[in-house]
């Protein structure tokens, strides 16, 4: 036993320094955890734009295949889902069935389709080939695209009856994420 | 006493003033155009001003001016059609914040949580500095300070005829000292009486 003592005798400076770097340490490496801990649950998806809530920017876009310019303030009334999307895309041709499908089950939620940087002539070709239940517009020099925060494609949004942006999605669309947020879109009229 | 209060009022009413709750939703959210509509070699100088203090939201931190893509064109064109409409650079920069936050924005604006962005980097320099000079003054100051085992008294130098007390390998040495330096039986001239 005494010999234990004396062997312990000597070692309390240097775990006085290890505790002081030990507590250095989770100063540090706490704040780190905690942000991730917080954001753990949090779908990578739900992009926290800062349109979301506010009025969504007004455009006015020539259909494809030409016709009537589309405008925001025709669709007033009725919850929207702007998608937009490119034929060079993936994901958008990966989500493409998916609201198709939803524009056909859900009537009175109307659906648009914004194309970002790409020509005319393939997404006619695209929409011929595919069968689409919904509009789209061309968006020259992306200005519409800009307006709306878009980083990439496809990007959704989801605005409600008075033209208020719910909901921003960021990247390719399942049939159920489509219900849900659509869902709260609807919930956005009073 | 009434100076004060009416003071308070109007600063309190000045961010009310300033900043609508909501932005008109007309095509352009800046409002009216604050500075003169620009044109010919101005118009592009200020357009690379202006675009540089973008950040692309494509790239890696590169700006609107340095990019390529296709985006940061769109981008650049439409700063150059606001500048040529007469918005100044402050209403350009605000209504991409609009739509993309303060990220679009290459230097952060001095308020909140950026101040750190700001000032961090110099405090840190600030506290390291005294952290230092603290821990500096507990040791005491000059040579006189230095911890004993590296003053010369205390630090056992050994001359340079010792040998090891391994026979053995003190023979290897001696060997050695004599091939190397020349000296007759590995015995250093002057220190004869250490070998």
């Amino acid at each position: 036993m005494p010999t234990a003592a004396s062997s312990e005798a000597a070692p309390p400076r240097s775990s006085r320094i290890n505790k002081r770097v030990l507590v250095a340490g989770a100063a540090i490496v706490l704040p780190l955890i905690a942000v991730l801990v917080a954001n753990l649950g949090r779908d990578p998806h739900m992009v926290r734009s800062p349109l979301v809530g506010r009025p969504a920017p007004p455009f006015s876009l020539q259909p494809v295949g030409g016709g009537a310019p589309v405008r925001l303030e025709s669709f007033r009334g009725k919850p929207l889902v702007i998608n937009f999307w490119a034929t060079w895309c993936v994901p958008c041709f990966e989500e493409h069935p998916a609201l198709t499908a939803a524009a056909r089950g859900l009537p009175d939620v109307q659906f648009l389709g914004v194309v970002y940087e790409d020509e005319e002539a393939r997404t006619q070709a695209f929409l011929k080939e595919r069968s689409s239940a919904y509009p789209s517009v061309m968006d020259p020099d992306g200005r519409t695209a800009i307006a709306y925060g878009v980083f990439g494609v496809p990007e959704t949004f989801f605005i409600d009856a008075e033209g208020r942006i719910v909901e921003k999605f960021v990247g390719p669309l399942q049939r159920s994420t489509i219900a849900e947020l659509v869902a709260r879109a609807r919930g956005g009229r009073p | 006493m009434t100076r004060v209060a009416l003071l308070s009022i109007a600063l309190l009413s000045l961010p009310a003033m300033s900043a609508p709750a909501e932005p008109p939703p007309s095509a352009s959210r800046a409002g009216a155009p604050r500075g003169a509509p620009l044109s010919g070699p101005e118009l592009d100088a200020r357009t690379d001003e202006v675009g540089a203090l973008l950040r692309c939201p494509v790239c890696q931190g590169l700006s609107v001016s340095d990019s390529p893509s296709s985006m940061a064109r769109n981008m650049k064109a439409e700063v150059r059609d606001k500048l040529a409409a007469g918005y100044d650079q402050e209403q350009i920069l605000a209504d991409f914040e609009h739509s993309y936050g303060e990220f679009v924005r290459l230097k952060p604006t001095l308020r909140g949580v950026n101040w750190l962005v700001w000032f961090g980097p110099l405090l840190a320099l600030i506290a390291g500095a005294a952290l230092i000079a603290s821990k500096l003054k507990r040791s005491g100051s000059g040579p006189d300070a230095l911890p004993a085992p590296w003053s010369a008294a205390a630090v056992d130098v050994p001359d340079r005829g010792t040998l090891p007390d391994d026979p053995r390998l003190a023979e290897a040495m001696r060997r050695v000292r004599e091939l190397a330096y020349g000296w007759p039986g590995g015995v250093p001239p002057k220190a004869g009486a250490s070998a």
